[in-house]
Parts: structure tokens; C-alpha cells; sequence
């Protein structure tokens, strides 16, 4: 299944994140960053449908909700991160 | 009980308090370190104060942090600005939760008004020290002691004027006066949970407009490889496990707040204050009374204050007596050696609380 998923560093802009495009009628749903995305450690991510993931990142821009990174995963399991 | 002592603490809180701090306890693990529905419902429940604290106190919920008092937000927001040995103004009607901290950093100290209900002196006196140049002011909203209610978004305009980085103690105003980060530019705001936004104990807030040093180091649930303090709000201040059941109370408390309108709470507290001045004037009694006062009332009585507020005590009649923690406050009105009874109306002031008291003291009066 293919989705992608937007990292944070914390869990206070990761939940911003998920009220802001819920509210906004976008579907997504948070968890944890798995390990391997987040040098840091301990982060948490929004996943949401690839087509979404443009108008998600420009409504966390407008409400300065601060993301890290976005990654794609494709259909074959591989994940990778996208250049913003 | 007739609980006129709410400068101290809230006593009477919404029943939804209750409710919220026992959901919470019984849902809620620990928020922002893990992803499991617990973790998650904690981290909504503080997310969603965050947000009711940021929309009351116009700023962002990332410029909420938690801590346990106002002391602890004074003790973060002063250790950020003054370095020892800097000169800092302050009101003259400061806590020792002002004082003491400045005093253990050996800041040069100098207070600007002494007047109380007098905001033309506040005014002159805070601007001429401003003049002089100082490296940080630090002022409160509203006399723990007298109800004064400083002008403190004037005293905010003079300290941007002279580009003077200030911290506003909200002790005794949050949840009763408006409070704005953004508009009054403050590097810091500190406040209770406890008292006006009706929260438990256990909880306050830090408002933060500059970067602050932490106080505490520890966990944070995020950027866990860096061993130095994440730069970002809030978890820059948030070390170690949050008081969620406190937090949740707050949160409830907040929204209470923002369904009944605090102009509305506020109006109550003084037409209480001001029957209260009247009713206390009549027996004869030293009554601090003015413009700009809260619904806190002090009067010096003709007994010792200390005997006064037992004598209350007995018939159930909570009121606070002596120095408040506040003796700055005490020099500044000239009550030093004898202290004052503080009467101080809650949310739910009503009028038999103050038709109560004034018999009681009348009563008190003849023994």
C-alpha cells in the first residue's frame, strides 16, 4: 500500500498537525516515527494518502507547524524520503 | 464553608475539574512517549490545554509550557533574564516569588511605586527607573495582598519603549483580567493553574515570547540523542513526566472559564469587593480600598490580624491573614509591622458570603 508519511520532532506539533488536517477534511492518522527515519530518535509522524500530502505540508506551512522530513512508502514496502 | 480566601488557592471548582482529573487517571499513561491509545489520549488531553491556555492567553499552544506553580514559571522566566549582580526594576507590591529568586541571583533590585491604587506614581516611578537603564523589569498584574491592579500593558509599552526585556507575574490575574503574550510583547508571562483558571494544584504555566533556559534537565520523549535540551517550545521546559490528571483539571477549568466569560467572573469578585470595603468601613475598621482593585480586600482590624482570621476560622470563615509571602507589599503600604486580613472572592462570590463575614466580624468586634 503506498502512503506517505510527514516526521515531527515532537508529539505537541505532530498532534497540531493531525487537528489541522482533520479539520481540513484530509484523512490521516498519527504514530510513532519508526526509529530508522528519525537520527534524532523519538519522534512522531502523520500518515496520510500520497495525493494528500501536498496540500497537508502547505497547511502545516500556513499554521507554522513545524515538520521534519516526508517519506514515501511504495506499494513494494520500500520507503523513501522525498526532496522538499 | 463561606471560602473567601481564593487569592490562595480556588477551592470551590467546577464539578467538570473533578471529572476531568479522575478521567484522566483512569485513561491516560504517559503522553509524548508512546504511541499506544493511552499515551495518545494523555497527549491529547495536555494538547488540548495547550490550546484552551494559547487561545486565552493569545499566543501559540507551543508557547504554553507546564510547571508545577507560578513560583516555578517565576523561578524559569527569572533565571533566563538576570544574570547576578544585574540591576532589575520591580513593583512595589512584588511576592517573594520575585524577590526571593532575585535576591538568592544578587540582582541590584529597585522598586518603582509605592503608592497603591495609584497608577499615575506606578507609572512615573517605573518609567524614571527604566530611564536609568536596567537589564530585565519584573511586575505583577494584580497585588497578591491589595487587589491593586497594576497598569500592566502601559508598563509593558514602557518596557518595549526603552527596550527593556520584562517577565509579568499573572499570580493573581489569569482567569480574571485579559492576558495577552502577543500584544503586551512580554518575554514571559507566569501563572498559577490553581487559583483564577480553577485547575488543582500542582499546576501552572509559563508563557514564553523569548527563548528560555531551562530550570530542569531530563526526558523529554523527543530528540532524545541530543544531550542537551531540545531548542523548541515546549518540550524545552517539559523535562520529565507531566502532571496529566493536573493537567486535565486545567484544562477543564479553562474551558469553565470560557463558558461563563471572565468579565463576567471578574465583575462578580468586585461588586462583592466593594460591598465588602463598605460593610468593613462601617466597623471602623483600616480598610485598603481604591480604583483598579480586584475582588481582594485587605484591612487592618483592631485586634491582631492573625487573631481576627482565627476568630473567622471558627465560625467557618476562611480568610488569610499576616504577611502573604509579600512583605515588599507590606513596606509599600505601611503594614509591615501589623500585616492585614485579606478577604479574597472567588469565582462564585455571592452576597451572603459578604453579609456573613461583615456580621462575623461585628460579632468578633464585642468579645
Amino acid at each position: 500500500m503506498k502512503f506517505c508519511m510527514i516526521t515531527f520532532r515532537s508529539v505537541t506539533p505532530a498532534q497540531r498537525g493531525e487537528g489541522l488536517l482533520r479539520r481540513s477534511g484530509l484523512e490521516c492518522s498519527i504514530q510513532r516515527t519508526p526509529r530508522w527515519m528519525e537520527e534524532q530518535g523519538c519522534g512522531y509522524s502523520i500518515r496520510v494518502h500520497c495525493q494528500d500530502v501536498m496540500p497537508a505540508l502547505e497547511l502545516l506551512r500556513a499554521h507554522d507547524v513545524s515538520f521534519r522530513k516526508v517519506y514515501l512508502r511504495r506499494e513494494n514496502g520500500k520507503m523513501e524520503e522525498l526532496a522538499l | 464553608m463561606n471560602y473567601l480566601d481564593s487569592g490562595a488557592t480556588s477551592f470551590h471548582k467546577p464539578p467538570s475539574v473533578e471529572q476531568a482529573i479522575r478521567c484522566a487517571m483512569e485513561t491516560c499513561a504517559n503522553p509524548g512517549r508512546g504511541g499506544h491509545p493511552a499515551a495518545m489520549r494523555a497527549a491529547q488531553t495536555v494538547l488540548q490545554c495547550r490550546e484552551l491556555a494559547g487561545q486565552m492567553f493569545d499566543c501559540s499552544a507551543e508557547q504554553v509550557v507546564f510547571t508545577s506553580n507560578c513560583t516555578h514559571s517565576l523561578n524559569i522566566a527569572i533565571r533566563t533574564l538576570v544574570k547576578p549582580g544585574d540591576r532589575v526594576v520591580i513593583s512595589g507590591f512584588e511576592h517573594n516569588a520575585v524577590t526571593r529568586p532575585l535576591y538568592a541571583l544578587g540582582a541590584e533590585v529597585l522598586v518603582a511605586g509605592h503608592r497603591l491604587f495609584d497608577w499615575e506614581n506606578t507609572l512615573e516611578e517605573f518609567e524614571r527607573i527604566l530611564k536609568k537603564g536596567v537589564s530585565a523589569a519584573v511586575f505583577t498584574h494584580c497585588s497578591n495582598v491589595f487587589g491593586y491592579i497594576l497598569p500592566a500593558a502601559e508598563m509593558a509599552e514602557l518596557c518595549r519603549k526603552y527596550r527593556v526585556p520584562f517577565i509579568v507575574d499573572g499570580a493573581q490575574s489569569a482567569g480574571i483580567l485579559p492576558i495577552s503574550l502577543r500584544q503586551w510583547g512580554a518575554d514571559f508571562i507566569a501563572m498559577p493553574g490553581h487559583k483564577g483558571l480553577l485547575g488543582p494544584q500542582g499546576t501552572g504555566l509559563l508563557l514564553c515570547g523569548s527563548q528560555p533556559t531551562p530550570l530542569l534537565m531530563g526526558g523529554t520523549g523527543s530528540d532524545s540523542v541530543n544531550q542537551e535540551m531540545p531548542e523548541f517550545l515546549p518540550d524545552r521546559l517539559e523535562a520529565g513526566t507531566l502532571n496529566v490528571p493536573g493537567i486535565a483539571g486545567l484544562g477543564a477549568g479553562l474551558s469553565y472559564l470560557q463558558k461563563i466569560g471572565i468579565e463576567k467572573i471578574h465583575k462578580r469578585e468586585c461588586q462583592e469587593a466593594k460591598r465588602c470595603v463598605e460593610g468593613l468601613k462601617k466597623l471602623g475598621f483600616c480598610v485598603f480600598a481604591g480604583e483598579h482593585q480586584s475582588g481582594t480586600v485587605s484591612f487592618v482590624p483592631t485586634d491582631d490580624c492573625e487573631e481576627v482570621a482565627q476568630k473567622l476560622a471558627q465560625r467557618n470563615i476562611a480568610v488569610r491573614a499576616g504577611l502573604h509571602c509579600a512583605p515588599l507589599a507590606h513596606e509599600s503600604a505601611g503594614t509591615i509591622k501589623t500585616g492585614t486580613v485579606r478577604v479574597s472572592y472567588g469565582f462564585d462570590a455571592a452576597p451572603w458570603q459578604t453579609g456573613e463575614l461583615i456580621s462575623a466580624l461585628e460579632r468578633c468586634k464585642n468579645f
